[in-house]
């Protein structure tokens, strides 16, 4: 009877019908938008402007595309976010690497402090440093360069890769390692030869994660880097707007372009970024 | 546990006991070693962090505005005296709680019901994981700019859907409360995905075997849910949820982007009054005196999340 009873809804909430609904809700939630600002890149101004408004375009076009090349160096905004994102990512995982090889292997006394430190700047609001770290840029005349973003996108995470690497090392057994130095190999070469190659997988979700944090970085970008030519994406992708003008075709075609090369990213690599992303939050 | 090399633990077995020199150099040694592989995050910390927040608090102690040209001068509190009668220093502080109590339950709700929904065994996994990653990882400020674009009176599709239904469009950014609304519904929307993925893996750690047992003895899915999955989600729940709101304090992008804190300053944020102070005034003082406000109220949660960590691992 009880058995009965509990059958049903149970049938019914694994039913094929519901997980039909249950998809589609997901997959409108999530990449609506996305699609949302594609179809209105490809609408041209006259279809833009008409009521009741069109939702698929019906003569799509690229010459938005077109035009948010021509108005704006986008070029140079996807070099640069590209640059600053690949620069920070890597200087992010050199010096992760060594901390948590540090905290993953060597005997250290203050080895919970320096964790909490990692915790507490993990959850640091950079926004506060925004006085400070203006002037220290402009004493060391680092305002517009890459260097400006790329220190404190490096801080940023900093913490999170150092937890996700640390997991990383804790699993790879030390009689590797071992073996590695009776060859001959210091404890460096040991951690670059063996410990790094090993935890691949741990090294690769850090540098997504890395990166995807520096690509979308807005506040600092726009606070440090007011020449044109060496702007990011978000920071760029506001200058498409005129005093009282907002080219909304041109500008979803820009949203797009920035959009497009992350989405590959995360399209090849999702199973690692989830995992690295729960590493990061519930380990942290 | 110990770090001992293997000719260590050889010398160790030859002499009876272990030769305290030579132990003591492999500690110095270990010791060495991890000054120097720690090194280099110190000195970024130090360069980035430490080193600014004690310039932070030093210049909020001073007039230091960039457009007067003057000297810096020691005011003392002044800054602080003046911040307590600026009323636009209460009203943004009260946005950025108000956006913080809005939207941290809000995307926890948005996004253990998408979980839920993600966690059913679908034959294809990839593109519900997708549904999810794709709104982590676009950037707040293009969430912001998309939604301004939704929220359009004329063009929008928000707008467009009210229509359809029978009812009036509403000039969403004319009005403090609806401009207002809709930034909480985008930040809603942007954030809860990172919630859902957090649970998700939550929920993915949970047994089967207990809904079985559950089955058994008769218990509903209501039952289940509250008794099994909530209680064993609660530990993934409340990292995102400190998580959550230390961002939300920091709110800037999304309402940036999308109302520039209009009308008035009916929609800025701390973040944005600090930026606006700092970059457009560069009134360094005030502007430094504001960001340690925002410091202290968001080091106050990343304290109570540090002790919900360490009574964990106790």
């Amino acid at each position: 009877m009880n058995a009965l009873v509990s059958s049903g809804p149970a049938q019914l909430l694994s039913g094929k019908p519901l997980r039909f609904i249950a998809a589609g809700i997901l997959l409108i939630n999530g990449l609506f938008p996305a699609l949302w600002i594609l179809f209105t890149s490809l609408k041209t101004e006259g279809e833009l402007t008409a009521k009741p408004i069109t939702w698929v375009p019906h003569a799509p076009t690229l010459a938005n595309y077109a035009q948010a090349f021509s108005d704006q160096p986008l070029h140079l905004f996807l070099f640069n976010s590209f640059m600053v994102a690949l620069l920070s990512t890597c200087l992010t995982l050199l010096i992760s690497v060594l901390a948590a090889y540090a905290l993953a292997r060597l005997n250290l006394r203050y080895r919970g402090a320096i964790l909490s430190v990692i915790v507490a700047v993990s959850t640091f609001p950079l926004v506060t440093l925004l006085v400070p770290l203006f002037e220290i840029m402009r004493a060391l005349n680092l305002l517009n360069t890459w260097i400006a973003l790329i220190l404190p996108y490096t801080v940023l995470s900093l913490p999170v890769c150092t937890l996700i690497l640390v997991s990383f090392f804790e699993g790879i057994p030390r009689d590797l390692e071992n073996a590695a130095m009776i060859d001959g190999c210091t404890r460096l070469g040991a951690l670059f030869k063996v410990v790094v190659p090993l935890s691949a997988p741990g090294v690769f979700t850090a540098g997504i994660l890395a990166f995807v944090n520096a690509w979308d970085e807005f506040l600092l970008a726009l606070s440090f880097n007011s020449n044109p030519t060496l702007r990011t994406l978000p920071v760029g992708i506001q200058l498409y707007q005129g005093e009282f003008a907002f080219p909304w075709p041109v500008i979803s075609a820009a949203l797009v372009v920035g959009i497009v090369p992350v989405a590959i990213l995360i399209v090849i690599f999702q199973e690692r970024v989830v995992s690295g992303l729960t590493a990061g939050g519930i380990k942290g | 546990m110990a770090v001992l090399s293997i000719s260590a633990t050889d010398s160790a077995k030859d002499s009876e006991r272990p030769s305290p020199v030579w132990t003591r150099w492999l500690d110095l040694s270990d010791r060495a070693m991890a000054v120097l592989l720690l090194l280099p995050a110190a000195v970024l910390l130090a360069l980035i962090i430490v080193y600014p927040i004690g310039r932070l608090v030093y210049t909020s102690f001073f007039n230091l505005s960039l457009t007067s040209g003057l000297p810096a001068e020691f005011v003392g509190l002044e800054n602080y005296r003046i911040m307590l009668d600026d009323p636009v220093f209460w009203e943004t502080t009260w946005n950025t709680v108000l956006i913080t109590l809005i939207t941290v339950p809000g995307a926890l709700l948005l996004g253990l019901g998408l979980a839920l929904l993600a966690n059913l065994p679908f034959a294809m996994q990839w593109p519900v994981r997708l549904s999810l990653l794709i709104p982590w990882a676009l950037p707040l400020s293009f969430a912001g700019l998309i939604f301004a674009w939704f929220f359009h009176y004329e063009y929008g599709v928000v707008n467009d859907v009210l229509n359809r239904l029978g009812f009036e469009g509403i000039i969403w950014f004319n009005s403090p409360n609806w401009a207002f609304a809709a930034i909480c519904l985008t930040i809603i929307w942007k954030t809860s995905s990172f919630m859902a993925l957090i649970i998700l893996a939550g929920l993915q750690t949970i047994p089967r075997s207990l809904y079985e047992a559950a089955d058994v003895d008769g218990a509903g899915r209501l039952r289940q849910f509250f008794e099994i999955t909530l209680p064993l989600l609660k530990p993934a729940i409340v990292v995102a949820l400190i998580f959550r709101t230390i961002t939300a304090l920091q709110t800037f992008d999304i309402p940036y982007m999308m109302t520039g804190g209009g009308p008035g300053s009916s929609t800025a944020t701390l973040a944005m009054y600090i930026h606006q102070n700092t970059v457009s005034f560069l009134d360094l003082g005030y502007g430094s005196a504001l960001a340690v406000v925002m410091f202290i109220l968001s080091m106050g949660v990343t304290a109570i999340y540090l002790r919900i960590i360490r009574t964990k691992e106790a």
